[in-house]
């Protein structure tokens, strides 16, 4: 970082927000055609009915609820490294923050659709909302599903007033070197920030409670989906790692995506200089303690099952291996477990290559976990008769395709339109004094 | 008195802007504003700022979504008398998660409505007294001096190392 100046740093970020290319809005016409298709899917859904999916008994929780927990956890680690590496005054979080928190928000907004989708008649969802009505009928808050309700939509709130007043110096910024409609809209969007000793007085403070409060919230968040799981009286989801377990595990998720779009966003917009390889290699470290934990908490599952001498945890637990969905396992196992020990290498850790590399293997493999850990376990309970498999439908897929387009979809229009790195962190981390004369 | 004047001197260096402040305050003219593009722990210490009290608003929030949350889990509960399970139908437990996530959502409003309203948001007047550098790599010191004594703050100004920009009083102005 040394080599940069205030200026660079400014005109660095503002060249992002120049015109694009043709390309870029292929892409974007190429996403908005995977969410276009994907909305397709659900219409079809409403009008024939949620049997156009694969969810049946026994397995009534399909991809739906896969990709709904996928998005959270990916949701995860724009908190962690916006909020908690913020407390712990990490500098190297600095240049990635900004696109990490806008990877939160969106993959908030992609997960909250899921439920919408899974209820079928998704007009019925003010059911969950506590109003006075002529049924007398009221949320019931010891479920751990309205648990949900409460908790991501707080994540949601919350994050998105954190992103936003993150933005809010860097909106100025903008403003001040655009002209015509442009200026008019960034005007008012920050709010007429100038930059006061006053203004910094109070943003400095609200910023620290801001990640302050944003901390306990993320692992609060994702401890209460697993309870989805872990209050449900079936095998393999009973258990009380699945708190912790979740959390280290979207946390791994949520880094290995961050990889997955810096790498090619700090190519596309020459970034090198401000998210240099050793933020990356970072990352690179943090991901291996979180695919430490993950495989701890895999390795204590399959423990415990045999420690507790209960068959049915067992059962469970060899099947998850050696039955139907085995290949998720192995998989899930590899993908998030083994690969991830190869950034033990320094070599490996410091190829941008291999970390793409590495962070799509994590992607896929967490996305497996998910599968592996709602699938696997109600389609072989209690009782055999009652055992059923589950694959996912055309119509689901298609879902599925709609919401990782809609998730690039919003990144893409985003980094070119707004400052898609923290141009005030990244001044903040540098040394002051003449060098940032511009 | 007559018409006042701004003038506002801009700083490539934070140190000599710090300076600049503390000398400032010795003069007969008056300081108005510090812009900064980066939050300055030395200009903090320059204009003996003090601690935000955007906390407190905060703490309110949290202490109101607090009680909120367990007092909506409980009077819906309450609405829906069945024992299930044999579990009381007000189970504080399961109630704990709800009053969480209230106080930290509530909390996260006191603390936006603090910056707001500590910070003066939104404030588009601000920007007629504002020099765009100062969201890039300058540090404004923005005064105030009687019309006549225009030429000596612009000079101060420049002596210190800055160069400067003049904020004509408008015609609708106090005088």
């Amino acid at each position: 970082m040394s080599e940069l100046t205030y200026a660079k740093i400014d005109q660095t970020v503002l060249d992002t927000l120049r015109p694009a290319t043709r390309v870029y809005w292929y892409t974007v016409a190429l996403l908005a055609a995977g969410i276009i298709g994907g909305l397709a899917c659900w219409i079809y859904q409403i009008f024939i009915g949620i049997g156009v999916g694969g969810q049946n008994n026994p397995v009534a929780w399909g991809t739906y609820l896969i990709n709904f927990v996928f998005w959270v956890g990916i949701a995860h680690s724009g908190t962690l490294i916006s909020a908690i590496l913020h407390l712990f005054q990490a500098g190297w979080r600095n240049p990635i923050a900004r696109a990490a928190e806008t990877m939160t928000v969106f993959a908030v907004c992609t997960a909250g659709l899921f439920p919408f989708i899974h209820l079928g008649r998704a007009w019925m969802v003010y059911y969950m909302l506590p109003y006075p009505n002529q049924r007398t009928l009221w949320p019931n808050f010891q479920s751990p599903l309205m648990f949900d309700v409460v908790a991501i939509s707080t994540y949601l709130t919350v994050s998105s007033l954190f992103w936003y007043t993150g933005l809010l110096p860097d909106l100025a910024t903008v403003r001040d070197r655009s002209t015509g409609l442009r200026k008019k809209i960034f005007t008012i969007l920050s709010m007429g920030w100038t930059g006061r000793m006053e203004q910094w007085r109070h943003y400095v403070r609200g910023y620290l409670f801001f990640a302050a409060l944003a901390t306990p919230l993320v692992i609060s968040v994702h401890s209460v989906v697993s309870w989805d799981f872990a209050l449900g009286v079936v095998p393999g989801w009973h258990t009380t790692i699945f708190a912790p377990y979740f959390v280290a595990g979207a946390i791994h998720s949520g880094l290995a995506m961050v990889l997955t779009l810096m790498i090619p966003l700090r190519k596309i917009f020459s970034y090198e200089k401000i998210i240099t390889l050793e933020v990356l290699e970072n990352v690179a470290k943090t991901i291996i303690l979180t695919g430490l934990i993950v495989g701890f908490a895999y390795g204590t599952e399959f423990f415990i099952a045999w420690y507790s001498h209960n068959s049915l945890e067992i059962s469970i637990f060899k099947w998850r291996a050696f039955g139907h969905y085995r290949v998720g396992f192995w998989i899930m196992v590899i993908c998030n477990t083994i690969i991830p020990l190869f950034l033990f290498l320094k070599r490996v850790r410091r190829s941008i290559i291999w970390l793409f590399v590495i962070s799509i293997f994590i992607n896929i493999g967490m996305w497996f976990e998910r599968f592996v850990i709602i699938i696997t376990s109600v389609a072989h309970d209690f009782i055999p008769h009652a055992w059923g498999l589950y694959w996912p439908t055309i119509v689901e897929m298609g879902i599925m395709v709609g919401s990782f387009s809609l998730f690039f979809f919003l990144f893409v229009l985003f980094v070119k339109h707004m400052p898609s790195v923290s141009m005030t962190e990244n001044k903040e981390v540098l040394v002051q004094g003449e060098s940032h004369g511009g | 008195m007559g018409a006042e004047c701004q003038v506002m001197g801009l700083f490539t260096d934070e140190d000599r802007a710090a300076s600049t402040v503390k000398a400032l305050k010795k003069t007969p003219w008056h300081l108005k504003q510090v812009h900064s593009p980066v939050p300055s722990h030395k200009l903090s210490e320059a204009l003996n700022i003090k601690k935000s009290k955007v906390g407190y608003f905060t703490l309110v929030g949290g202490i109101i979504g607090f009680f909120l949350g367990f007092a909506l889990a409980m009077f819906t509960s309450a609405k829906w008398s069945l024992i299930v399970g044999g579990k009381p139908v007000i189970a504080l437990v399961p109630f704990v998660i709800v009053g969480f996530e209230f106080t930290i959502l509530f909390a996260v409003f006191g603390n936006v409505i603090g910056l707001l309203t500590q910070g003066g948001l939104p404030d588009y007047k601000g920007l007629n007294v504002y020099d765009p550098r100062c969201s890039g790599d300058h540090f404004g010191v923005l005064a105030a001096c009687p019309e006549a004594e225009k030429n000596q703050l612009i000079t101060y100004f420049k002596e210190k190392g800055g160069v400067t920009r003049v904020f004509e009083p408008s015609p609708s102005a106090d005088p």
